[in-house]
């Protein structure tokens, strides 16, 4: 089977090529080639999605599309090292290009990893610092008491 | 350059809301209470589905309910409890965790002899929320076997079988010699305990507590939170997949002693409480 390379153009103009087994993992390039109305050698203009992002996409990706060369508990491994020591920024433009890009694996690693994270509302405002955007009125109205599940 | 504090804020609602889904009810429940974007993420549709049980459509085909306007208000309904299967099961989700239980109603449990009018009575009971409760006028053969799918219950979890029951006043025999309760899951091993079907009036409690010095527990029904008493029957785990049959029983066919007045509602499974890790 010929490996066909896929090209991806990132939002600030970067060239970037991969596998087709790679690119397969998201959903908005494999449906596009398996509706023919993409070929191999089109260019996948991602606007959304800048240079430095799209290489640790697709340096996701390349990991997890040769599944039988690693074994399930070492890639659970290096995706626990991918997400470690990234800073904010670069992590919830991941998730966003995740969500774009619609690669599922991808979106659950990012999304466990902030879900896990996720107490009460005071903790979760001081990690992410989120403002509080609720008037008085408001927050009475929808008041719930935090509750611990773990 | 933007802030951090600006970027979070810009997180698309879907985003949110994929993160949400990987929490639990209860974060949920709690994290609309940080923001905006949050509080109208948690009340998504694609959030609340994540936490339904996944046959969830099945299972309100068959119950009276039929429309909701969000995933999350079927969610709160089911947490409520709902009749199903015609009205011969209750299905409930735990709110905080999502877990699943039900209640087998007596008419959906196997009880030998209960088709013989002089054996047992069937009659609409007003403490239930089934149509029938049977009630035991006499028998010297007790013996009453429930049975569920494990797959149809929330999976990796501890769950616990319980008789629903009452003694009426007029109840005569169950004090003689301890019923059997047993659990059996596929073709595992079956689990036998022995439990008595009344509990002791206060001055036999006293004689009883001498036994307890010398180590001999008597297990006796337990009283609810809704006026009924239970007798745990077993407890088994749910795997992370798998369909197997769990046979939950209590029977009392060694004594021969004619007993009556039992009432019996039907069979509960629910999660047993978690254990607090330290």
């Amino acid at each position: 089977m010929s490996t066909k390379k896929i090209l991806f153009k990132s939002s600030d103009g970067h060239l970037f090529e991969a596998d087709e087994a790679v690119a397969r993992q998201s959903t908005t390039i494999s449906h596009p080639l398996e509706d023919c109305c993409a070929k191999a050698d089109d260019e996948f203009l991602l606007p959304n999605v800048s240079g430095n992002i799209l290489s640790l996409v697709i340096e996701y990706c390349k990991k997890h599309a040769d599944v039988g060369s690693i074994s399930e508990e070492d890639l659970k491994k290096w995706d626990a090292e991918f997400v470690l020591g990234m800073d904010q920024p670069t992590f919830f433009d991941l998730i966003r290009a995740s969500n774009y890009q619609n690669i599922p694996s991808l979106i659950a690693l990012t999304c466990q990893t902030i879900a896990n994270m996720i107490a009460d509302p005071n903790e979760i405002r001081a990690t992410f610092e989120i403002k509080n955007d609720f008037t008085p009125e408001e927050e009475e109205k929808g008041h719930v008491t935090p509750v611990k599940s773990r | 350059m933007l802030k951090i504090e600006e970027r979070i804020v810009m997180l698309p609602e879907a985003c949110v809301a994929n993160i949400l889904s990987f929490t639990t009810p209860a974060d949920t429940f709690s994290s609309a209470s940080v923001s905006s974007v949050f509080r109208v993420a948690g009340d998504s549709d694609f959030v609340w589905e994540k936490f339904l049980p996944s046959d969830y459509s099945r299972l309100i085909s068959t119950s009276t309910h039929k429309s909701f306007s969000s995933k999350k208000e079927l969610y709160r309904c089911l947490c409520e409890s709902i009749l199903i299967d015609n009205g011969r099961k209750i299905f409930k989700i735990e709110k905080l965790t999502g877990k699943i239980s039900y209640v087998l109603s007596a008419r959906d449990i196997s009880i030998t002899w209960s088709d013989q009018r002089h054996y047992w009575c069937w009659s609409h009971r007003s403490d239930s929320r089934f149509s029938e409760g049977a009630r035991l006028i006499m028998t010297d053969w007790l013996e009453i076997i429930g049975k569920i799918q494990s797959g149809v219950l929330s999976p990796s979890t501890s769950y616990g079988a319980y008789l629903v029951m009452k003694v009426t006043e007029r109840a005569y025999g169950l004090d003689l010699v301890p019923a059997e309760t047993w659990l059996k899951v596929g073709n595992g091993e079956k689990k036998t305990k022995t439990s008595y079907l009344s509990c002791l009036g206060n001055k036999k409690q006293q004689m009883a507590k001498k036994d307890e010095i010398f180590g001999y527990y008597r297990r006796e029904p337990e009283m609810r939170e809704d006026g009924w008493m239970e007798i745990e029957l077993g407890e088994f785990e749910t795997g992370r997949e798998g369909n197997e049959e769990v046979v939950m029983s209590l029977t009392e066919v060694r004594g021969y002693q004619l007993k009556g007045g039992i009432v019996l509602d039907g069979i509960e499974v629910r999660p047993k409480p978690q254990k607090l890790s330290c």
